[in-house]
């Protein structure tokens, strides 16, 4: 940490100083230092940019930049700002996307959503937003939402027209006497999901591959900033289904280390219960994924069934199977009748009988391992380079949870492990999700004990300790905060103004980014009946990649 | 060899159509799981509620409308978009009426979608049918406790008018001793 410091006082900073446990936050004075900062952060061990979030402030006439960067071994992480004014003639920034290859995606998002001028980015288009948005900046302050959804027709007319010339174009910029063409896998394909990507290649041979994302697009950035800070958990919720718990959890915590708020013992070990169950539901998709994208759908059908017993713990607690919406800021939304707890020993109990047959047909199919073993191949370097995080991160060797480098909830109580994979390739994060899948069944049965446990002894009160009263407005700060969701590090940087009602911005950082971004890395060279299996394997949510 | 095979054959079978299925519940009329919290179709207590406009503010998807009532006080009452709402339970969360809540999803009804008549899913709004008995007496309520308040406020002032004489009176009395 201190080297980080030392680094940051050679430059011309405003402030340097330190941030919970593992972050060093500082702000920058100069734009132009920033490369230069940028490049000796990297050979200090900095070697992932986790995201950039650019936050407008109107009334200042500042844009403000926060650049997240992360050691993912040694857990040093620094939170960088720098101040950038409006107008976009002058609202730019040289890009770092050249020194960390994780920045290019995100830095097309800033560009796309906010008006950001990254120079010297090697490929600055439009991401995200559909086509009517060209040349509009629908995350500033001050675009007019109302008059761009009265020209509703016209806008749908420019998507086509846009999608019409692209096909046309296609046609003819290939090369007629080549046998490059470019083939559009999805958003019907059965195993994409809503997702296109454009493949380019040469009979089977895949030469690129350029993601179009944005089919699920629901600007949820954009939606909490016009709620207040409870209904805002339906926003943040949608994320992803599958796993919407730790979502939730990752934002009431922001709100409530700016409110000052500190929750209950009991809040905190129903927050790890339930987001193990929910990472369980996740994972039980996962796994079934990953075969139905080989051909085999038994595996989606035996996990659904097990998945069930779950959803049933799920929808007695909160009252819905799958939009829970139930973790507020201040603790969780409901208390706890303790016959629930039957229900969640029947999951456990079904999980445990079931479990053995899984593994011994599945995880260890031969025909699985030797379609599986060689491809989509990410190397430790590679996951340091592109921020990737997760079950993908972990399945290359690389130690990263954000319930061990930073705790959150109880998880600080409960003895856990890194489960690594060696090699990294499609196999191993097959196999990651696997064990995963056990290690949360575990987490939740030491949970579950814990709280029965304080609940006989009357240290905790099921039914009066969930929730602690957070206030309605809420002073100006900002907060940032962590949590290993399912599918990898879910970081929420929000910010609020004086007296706060609504979040002014709460920028959400989703894995699936970072991880849809490799497919071209990782698909060069392959052939195409390997998509649907590295894409299955990358645990990919169009949920949170679009946001 | 293939009598046995037969008999054994012919008795399995007939175990398998003695043995009760594990799948015993027709889910079209009975949920397979129904806690007490499930959050359903919005039930609306336009009795108790008070018209605070509250379920309306918090709503994170503007699916709740208040309908107008033709009273003075408590004169609106939600009503709710099934086709806008999430299901979130907000609303009943913030409801400040006691003991029961005025605006209820939990418990209550799944089968809004599933259910396979067509007339259930014409209508997607829950309204409130409020009977015109309700009205009457409620407006009746209001015209005598206006006429009430307005006689209190009569004799109040009275009162206080037959005060102000009776306070200056002294003053008189005490001019004329002196």
């Amino acid at each position: 940490m201190q080297s980080i410091k030392d680094i940051l006082n050679s430059f011309d900073c405003e402030f340097v100083e330190d941030y919970k446990k593992v972050w060093v936050k500082a702000k920058l004075n100069s734009k132009d230092d920033l490369l230069s900062v940028a490049k000796k952060l990297k050979e200090n061990g900095l070697r992932s940019l986790s995201t950039v979030s650019p936050t407008d402030f109107l009334e200042d006439n500042i844009m403000e930049i926060n650049y997240f960067f992360e050691d993912l071994d040694t857990k040093r992480n620094l939170w960088l700002k720098l101040d950038l004014p409006r107008e976009s003639e002058t609202c730019n920034i040289e890009s770092l996307t050249p020194i960390f290859p994780s920045a290019n995606w995100h830095e097309r998002e800033a560009y796309s959503m906010f008006g950001v001028d990254f120079l010297n980015h090697p490929d600055l288009r439009d991401i995200i937003k559909s086509e009517d948005f060209t040349g509009k900046s629908p995350f500033r302050k001050d675009f007019d939402w109302e008059a761009h959804e009265k020209d509703n027709l016209t806008n749908v007319q420019t998507i086509v027209d846009a999608f019409k010339k692209e096909q046309a174009e296609n046609e003819v910029d290939l090369d007629t006497d080549s046998s490059e063409t470019i083939l559009n896998w999805g958003p019907t394909h059965p195993a994409s999901g809503p997702i296109r990507l454009r493949v380019h290649c040469d009979g089977e041979d895949i030469i690129g591959i350029d993601p179009d994302i944005g089919y699920v697009w629901r600007a949820l950035e954009h939606l909490i900033t016009k709620k207040d800070f409870i209904g805002a958990i339906v926003s943040v919720e949608r994320l992803c289904f599958m796993d919407n718990i730790n979502s939730m959890t990752a934002y009431a915590m922001a709100v409530e280390e700016i409110a000052d708020v500190k929750i209950t013992p009991f809040a905190s070990w129903m927050r790890v219960l339930l987001g193990e169950v929910a990472r369980v539901s996740s994972h039980f998709m996962g796994l079934g994924m990953f075969f139905n994208n080989m051909g085999l759908h038994t595996l989606a059908m035996w996990n659904m069934d097990t998945r069930e017993f779950f959803l049933d713990f799920l929808e007695s607690y909160s009252g819905a199977r799958i939009a829970t919406a139930s973790v507020e800021p201040g603790g969780v939304r409901y208390g706890l009748d303790m016959a629930m707890f039957n229900e969640l020993q029947l999951a456990i109990e079904k999980f445990d009988s079931s479990i053995g047959e899984v593994e011994a047909i599945f995880v260890k199919n031969p025909t699985m391992k030797l379609r599986a073993v060689d491809v989509g191949v990410l190397s430790a370097q590679e996951i340091h380079e592109f921020g990737l995080s997760g079950i993908v991160a972990r399945a290359s060797g690389v130690k990263t949870d954000i319930r061990i480098d930073e705790p959150y909830a109880a998880y600080a109580e409960l003895d856990l492990d890194y489960i690594i994979q060696k090699d990294g390739s499609a196999k191993d994060r097959f196999e990651m999700l696997f064990h995963e899948l056990k290690q949360s069944v575990n987490i939740i049965k030491k949970a579950k004990k814990k709280i029965e446990e304080n609940v006989a002894s009357g240290e905790m009160n099921p039914t009066k300790d969930h929730m602690v009263k957070v206030p309605k407005k809420l002073p100006k700060g900002e907060a940032i905060s962590r949590v290993e969701w399912a599918r990898g590090e879910v970081l929420m940087h929000l910010v609020t103004q004086e007296k706060a009602k609504t979040p002014y911005r709460l920028k959400i950082r989703a894995p699936s980014f970072n991880h849809t971004m490799m497919l071209d890395h990782l698909l060069q060279g392959q052939t195409l009946s390997d998509i649907p299996l590295i894409f299955g394997s990358l645990y990919i949510c169009q949920g949170d990649l679009d946001r | 060899m293939i009598v046995i095979e037969i008999v054994k054959r012919t008795i399995r079978v007939a175990k398998a159509l003695m043995t009760k299925s594990p799948a015993v519940k027709d889910v079209r009329f009975e949920p397979m799981h129904h806690p007490s919290r499930y959050r359903g179709k919005h039930r609306v207590n336009y009795e108790t509620c008070i018209g605070c406009d509250s379920c309306n503010k918090i709503c994170p998807t503007n699916a709740i409308t208040m309908k107008e009532l033709p009273f003075k006080k408590q004169n609106i009452v939600p009503e709710v978009n099934l086709s806008v709402c999430v299901f979130c339970g907000l609303c009943e969360d913030v409801c400040p009426t006691k003991p029961e809540k005025s605006i209820i999803l939990s418990g209550g009804r799944y089968d809004m979608l599933s259910g396979g008549w067509h007339e259930d899913q014409d209508n997607f709004w829950v309204n409130v049918d409020i009977p015109k008995s309700y009205i009457d007496s409620r407006l009746e309520e209001e015209a005598t406790r206006v006429k009430k308040e307005l006689a209190a406020k009569k004799k109040a002032a009275e009162a206080e008018a037959k005060k102000k004489e009776e306070s200056l009176l002294p003053d008189f009395n005490k001019g004329v001793l002196e």
